[in-house]
């Protein structure tokens, strides 16, 4: 029987090893080996002198604040918009099932598609906004070229496109509140605020931790988005750590130090992870 | 919980107007002329024309071979995943302890690894196999990337079945594969329809690999064709092209959704609950 179940799961652990752990191993022994356009793309040990480098680079640290600052912001933004987009879904009113359809499909497009529509929308000046503001008689904002503003234009695209997907797992959640605990703490005099706080909120934290791991996991990953709507730019301030990689690899042909960067930012997501995992529990021995 | 005044109406107003906002303006700009969107000065009822759709739809390739190719490593990754997923998916769930343990573990942390970090070791498998500008052998790493989610969601589903169904079947002398093939897909069609869509979904829209496996222009998928249009120079300002490429590479998209909104939002819910 145990020797069936493991035939059964063979193939489907197979091709997992091959594409999730394979890479790993082979990361771990790039990053000890400079592979590079002065090398000839050959690859020469050279020990950890590319983790040191890792760590002396500014421009890995600097993408990793950026990126910590992406993903804390989009994600925070999409839980606050999403939570009150599931209360209003939860709510009874015609028509409701249509406007959840509706509200789902940014959701559903490629990353790429709606972050060049993005890069028009924020044009500078024929866009839409600046169009208005131009229109008002105000300055137009240079929405994808100040490093000020790049970042918050990302930060835009990314919540348009996710918070549907924020919206619907809450809503899931919401469903599981049998609405009896509702009626019974508006017969004791509850507020409806009350009740979100006391009631809601306590019990939808499964469903929130769940999100927050999702999104913030795919947050912290970010690079379609970034590589179409700002390329990282300008001047590298919107760039993320996957970009950075990326850019490596691919453009710089430093594949030694490109894996380096990658198991740097695994590593990050690892100790990051840790800590959420230990967050909800403190809160637990507090209430 | 009934009432629901102009205060919610006037909410519902501003989340439509949100989430579609961005998609009609990209239609709108689709349908206008370059001079129209530079305001220069068309009339009101003049400045629309087609000629945006004709200019993308006459490239070379044309647009609708990359949807074309997203279509065919889309459907193929997901038969694949299905086809790995459900075997795996059905040992699973009829196993306790320990090796389920570890591998729902190995598989919850695979379905939130971001996968964007592997793209660089596949490529060099892809070098190495000599499965670069490949379609059929981008369903590989898709399928694998696709079977974490995959598998969580299916073996959720098989464990809601009851375990008598299964012990009838095999009194009567079933062997394994006509039970799965008989006896529980049958009625597992709505979990394997989500899982499929979800799949479908990914490898429709995935865009790092794609990215730096494929390079001869006609086999690109959507999302790294929209990445070089988006890089080329020959569709900067206006965005008239861009705009109806944006709509081309949404449509189909948009129709699978409304299609079957059902069943991809009963995959997702489910995998929260389960996940």
């Amino acid at each position: 029987m145990r020797l069936r179940a493991l035939l059964l799961m063979a193939p489907a652990l197979l091709l997992l090893l091959a594409v999730f752990a394979w890479p790993m191993l082979e990361y771990a022994w790039l990053s000890l080996h400079a592979q590079s356009v002065f090398t000839g793309l050959e690859p020469v040990p050279v020990g950890l002198a590319n983790w040191q480098r890792l760590l002396g680079d500014g421009r890995f640290w600097q993408d990793a604040g950026q990126t910590l600052r992406f993903a804390g912001v989009s994600v925070g933004l999409e839980l606050v918009l999403g939570l009150g987009i599931a209360l209003l879904l939860h709510q009874n009113w015609r028509g409701r099932g249509v406007v959840r359809s509706l509200s789902l499909l940014p959701w559903a497009l490629p990353n790429t598609v709606m972050a060049l529509g993005w890069r028009w929308i924020f044009d500078d000046p024929n866009g839409p906004i600046n169009a208005l503001l131009g229109g008002l008689g105000l300055a137009t904002l240079p929405f994808l070229a100040s490093p000020q503003l790049a970042w918050i234009a990302t930060v835009v695209a990314d919540v348009w496109k996710t918070t549907p997907f924020v919206a619907l797992l809450l809503l899931a959640g919401l469903q599981m509140i049998p609405a009896d605990l509702y009626d019974a703490f508006a017969l004791e005099g509850g507020t409806p605020w009350q009740a979100l706080r006391r009631i809601t909120l306590p019990l939808l934290r499964p469903y929130i931790f769940i999100v927050l791991l999702f999104r913030l996991a795919q947050a912290l990953g970010v690079f379609d988005l970034i590589a179409v709507l700002t390329g990282g730019g300008p001047a590298s301030s919107t760039e993320s750590l996957a970009v950075y990689a990326y850019l490596n690899a691919m453009r710089f042909l430093d594949f030694g130090y490109s894996a380096t960067v990658m198991l740097g930012m695994f590593l990050l997501l690892l100790a990051g992870s840790a800590l959420l995992l230990l967050l909800p529990r403190g809160q637990e021995v507090r209430s | 919980m009934k009432r629901f005044g102009r205060g919610g109406a006037a909410l519902v107003v501003l989340l439509l107007l949100w989430s579609l906002g961005p998609m009609l303006w990209q239609l709108y700009t689709s349908l206008r002329t370059p001079e129209a969107l530079l305001g220069d000065g068309a009339g009101p009822g003049g400045g629309w024309t087609l000629a945006n759709y004709v200019q993308v739809l006459h490239g070379a390739p044309p647009f609708w071979r990359y949807l074309l190719n997203s279509t065919v490593v889309g459907a193929i990754s997901t038969l694949l995943t299905l086809l790995l997923a459900i075997p795996c998916a059905y040992a699973l769930s009829r196993r306790g302890g320990l090796l389920r343990l570890v591998v729902s573990g190995g598989l919850l942390a695979a379905a939130v690894f971001p996968y964007v970090l592997l793209f660089l070791a596949l490529l060099q498998v892809a070098r190495q196999f000599g499965l670069a500008n490949n379609l059929l052998a981008l369903c590989l790493p898709y399928a694998g990337l696709s079977l974490p989610l995959a598998v969580l969601l299916l073996q959720a589903a098989f464990a809601e079945l009851p375990v008598e169904l299964e012990e009838n079947a095999l009194l009567e002398g079933f062997t394994l594969m006509q039970r799965l093939r008989w006896i529980l897909l049958p009625l597992m069609g709505p979990a394997v329809v989500s899982t499929g869509l979800l799949v479908f979904l990914f490898s429709w829209n995935e865009f790092p690999i794609a990215l730096t496996w494929l390079s001869r222009s006609e086999l690109l998928t959507l999302a790294p064709a929209m990445a070089r249009i988006a890089g080329s120079s020959v569709f900067t300002v206006p965005y008239g092209a861009f705009a109806a490429a944006t709509v081309l590479g949404s449509l189909p998209l948009l129709a699978l959704l409304l299609l079957f909104q059902r069943q991809i939002v009963a995959g997702l819910t489910q995998g929260a609950i389960k996940g």
